[in-house]
């Protein structure tokens, strides 16, 4: 029997009994739009939580630190960046478990210095290296006054999902620009009411840098300074203040406490950070430590990638030159892990449905064929075989099933669009941001059809299979 | 040979009695006869008959059709045997209600792969040569019992079959439309060649149209007369 009969012969079979057969659909596209909203609603929240730290900006920023097994040496040698370590967490410090054991069995790790950006610049997928620079800072604007922390934000982050969408105001026009962007939290210390209305105003920022840097101002000494040994270092240092446009406000935290940003209320352009960064003077013993003249090094540096696919990649690389390397990748495979177990408990709920629906198909199954026995008899008695008899059923059952596959794909989409914009809602008025909680991906849609189709197979197998094993001497005797 | 029965018997088993409805037949037809098997019901002449078409297999014995052992052959070389060497004619014509003429004439030779185009004019030749040419597109409910039973010869003789084997073809008609249809069986006997086995409880139609009238009883042969 050719293929395209057996198709005519079982399609006309389902426009024969209209009803039954819309009724089997509609309880089978009920069961797929269950199993696909619920999927659907799965995907977009993952959509929704990973597509934030896109927007951040991190997916594709990998932190790299210093191959220096941190501890001692960190804490009291080189720049003595005491503050920028604290903020990252023990990351820094404490490299995982099967990273250690190599890097204290290197004598000497590599320097994170410019020559080190300069090689990890040239490794491939790498679009951009910059250091990780916060300066602790004292910030005046009229009757405001705070300690805080500065953070340089290279030019290339202008294009980040953070400063894409700003609160208020722009962007540093260029890297030597005298301008700073406020986050908005800060923006709302300063003024509660108007937050946005800061822009353009100027904000004095004011550090203790050593007397040793020239071009610097009169020195003042520090009242607020704590534990002084030395009265000979405090009069090595003096205070100065520099005025700062604030160009903007930033509404998100960007990348929040990772790939190298947050954790600032003032950022800065990169040069002006770097500049003041070198000559600030952090604490009393790291002025007595330090060794005046050295190489410049840091204790982090932020690499981004062309692609966030390249992420992992890159990241093994920089650690081939000896360098620690964290990414929110990491981080984020527990994430991940978690998504699928949500996908699969909202999977096993939206199933339920779906396999309800499989029993009414294989009930309309049995009913058709139990009404149709002499039929099957006569169809046998002039030459179909048993496999003809099957596979007429089971396109019978396939067709019932991919029907309702295709109505149940636009029924969990109009009822997950009904949903989403009846939530979305309720979001904005909490003061959330609206977004898709239900995303329906071209994977979904055919996995839903491919899965419907699957489960009318199944159902279908052991009514075609009791229609084709028919006696048919029996069945032409039947009514 | 078209059929050679040798020792065939066929036993059911109901409840804990056996019945033998076909009890160690032996017979033999040739090529163009016309036979009929003439019996009162539970004489077994419907179970031979199924035999022969390959509908049912026997318990015991060897039934040659066309030299091939049908004992021997898996459901899926019955099937293909039911398609190409015999055509069955039922007495409740068996057409399929929701199908027209032309798709219950065509429907064998859907089975046996007969390309659409060539099944649907070989149809519509059929049912011009039964007499119904004008009727191709009537469904069963619309027709008389003898068009019906027409359209059921057609479809029985739709993949050229040597062998037409008919069981009470007239039961369910009047006079006048049993005459028409055993004419018809006549004429494909005598014109066309076809070797028809023809069951019936009639013994004057029998006598009237057959070469030959097998009387069975209790499952075994009781007479064989050739006329």
């Amino acid at each position: 029997m050719i293929i395209s009969d057996t198709l005519r012969l079982a399609l006309g079979n389902v426009r024969q009994s209209k009803l039954r057969t819309f009724l089997t659909t509609m309880g089978v596209s009920i069961g797929i739009a269950s199993l696909a909203g619920m999927v659907s609603l799965g995907v977009g929240l993952q959509d929704q939580f990973v597509g934030r730290f896109m927007q951040a900006g991190v997916f594709d920023a990998i932190t790299v630190s210093s191959g220096n097994n941190g501890g001692l040496p960190a804490l009291l040698g080189g720049r003595g960046r005491g503050r920028g370590r604290a903020g990252r967490g023990g990351r820094a410090g404490n490299p995982p478990v099967e990273g250690a054991a190599p890097e204290t069995a290197r004598p000497e790790p590599p320097a994170l210095d410019e020559a080190a950006m300069t090689a990890i610049k040239g490794l491939p997928n790498v679009k951009d290296v910059f250091p990780n620079i916060r300066v602790p800072l004292q910030m005046h604007l009229g009757e405001f006054e705070e300690l805080g922390t500065a953070m340089g934000v290279p030019m290339s982050a202008k294009d980040e999902g953070a400063f894409r969408t700003m609160s208020a105001g722009a962007f540093f026009a260029n890297d030597t620009d005298d301008s700073c962007l406020l986050s908005l939290d800060m923006a709302k210390r300063i003024n509660e009411t108007d937050p946005k209305s800061l822009v353009g105003r100027t904000l004095t920022l004011s550090y203790t840098a050593s007397t040793a840097t020239p071009g610097a101002p009169a020195p003042t000494p520090m009242p607020t300074m704590p534990g002084m040994p030395n009265l000979g270092a405090l009069l090595q240092m003096k205070r100065v203040d520099r005025t700062y446009r604030i160009a903007g406000v930033v509404e998100r935290e960007p990348g929040a406490g990772l790939g190298g940003f947050g954790f600032a209320n003032v950022m800065i352009p990169l040069s002006k950070a770097m500049e003041i960064d070198g000559q600030v003077v952090r604490s009393a013993q790291a002025l007595l430590t330090e060794a005046p003249t050295k190489t410049k090094t840091y204790t982090s540096v932020t690499v981004k990638v062309t692609k966030a696919q390249f992420t992992e990649d890159v990241e093994d690389k920089i650690k081939g030159l000896g360098f620690q390397a964290f990414s929110i990748n990491d981080a984020l495979q527990g994430a991940k892990r978690a998504f699928i177990i949500l996908d699969l408990v909202l999977s096993l709920i939206g199933s339920i449905a779906l396999a309800v629906s499989s029993l009414g198909i294989m009930n309309t199954m049995v009913m058709s064929i139990l009404e149709r026995t002499r039929e099957i008899g006569v169809m046998k008695a002039i030459g179909a075989s048993d496999s003809d008899i099957r596979r007429i059923f089971l396109v019978e059952a396939s067709a019932i099933g991919v029907l309702g596959g295709v109505a149940g794909i636009i029924l969990g989409w109009v009822v997950g669009r009904a949903i989403n914009f009846g939530a979305n809602i309720y979001i904005v008025r909490q003061g959330g941001e609206a977004g898709n909680l239900f995303s329906l991906p071209w994977w979904l849609i055919a996995g839903a059809l491919a899965f419907s189709w699957l489960v009318s197979l199944v159902a279908g197998s052991y009514p075609a299979n009791r229609a084709a094993k028919l006696n048919p001497i029996q069945a032409l005797r039947h009514d | 040979m078209v059929l050679v029965a040798r020792n065939l018997s066929k036993h059911y088993t109901m409840g804990a009695s056996v019945v033998r409805a076909l009890d160690d037949v032996s017979l033999t037809v040739a090529e163009g006869e016309f036979v009929g098997l003439l019996g009162t019901s539970g004489s077994g002449k419907s179970t031979l008959l199924n035999l022969i078409a390959g509908l049912d297999q026997a318990t015991a014995g060897e039934l040659l059709v066309f030299g091939d052992d049908l004992a021997k052959m898996s459901s899926e070389t019955l099937s293909r045997h039911r398609q190409k060497n015999v055509g069955i004619i039922f007495q409740s014509f068996n057409l399929i209600s929701t199908m027209t003429a032309a798709e219950n004439v065509a429907l064998s030779m859907m089975f046996a792969g007969v390309p659409r185009a060539e099944r649907e004019r070989s149809a519509s030749d059929l049912l011009t040569a039964v007499g119904l040419g004008g009727r191709q597109t009537h469904r069963p409910k619309e027709l008389s019992g003898g068009e019906q039973q027409r359209v059921a010869i057609a479809r029985a003789l739709s993949n050229t079959p040597r062998l037409l084997l008919a069981d009470e073809p007239t039961g369910n008609l009047d006079s006048r439309t049993s005459k028409e249809i055993m004419a018809l069986l006549k004429d494909l006997n005598e014109r066309d060649g076809k070797t028809v086995i023809m069951v019936t409880h009639d013994a004057d139609l029998a006598k009237r149209y057959a070469h030959r009238i097998i009387t069975m009883l209790d499952g075994k042969v009781l007479s064989e007369v050739t006329a």
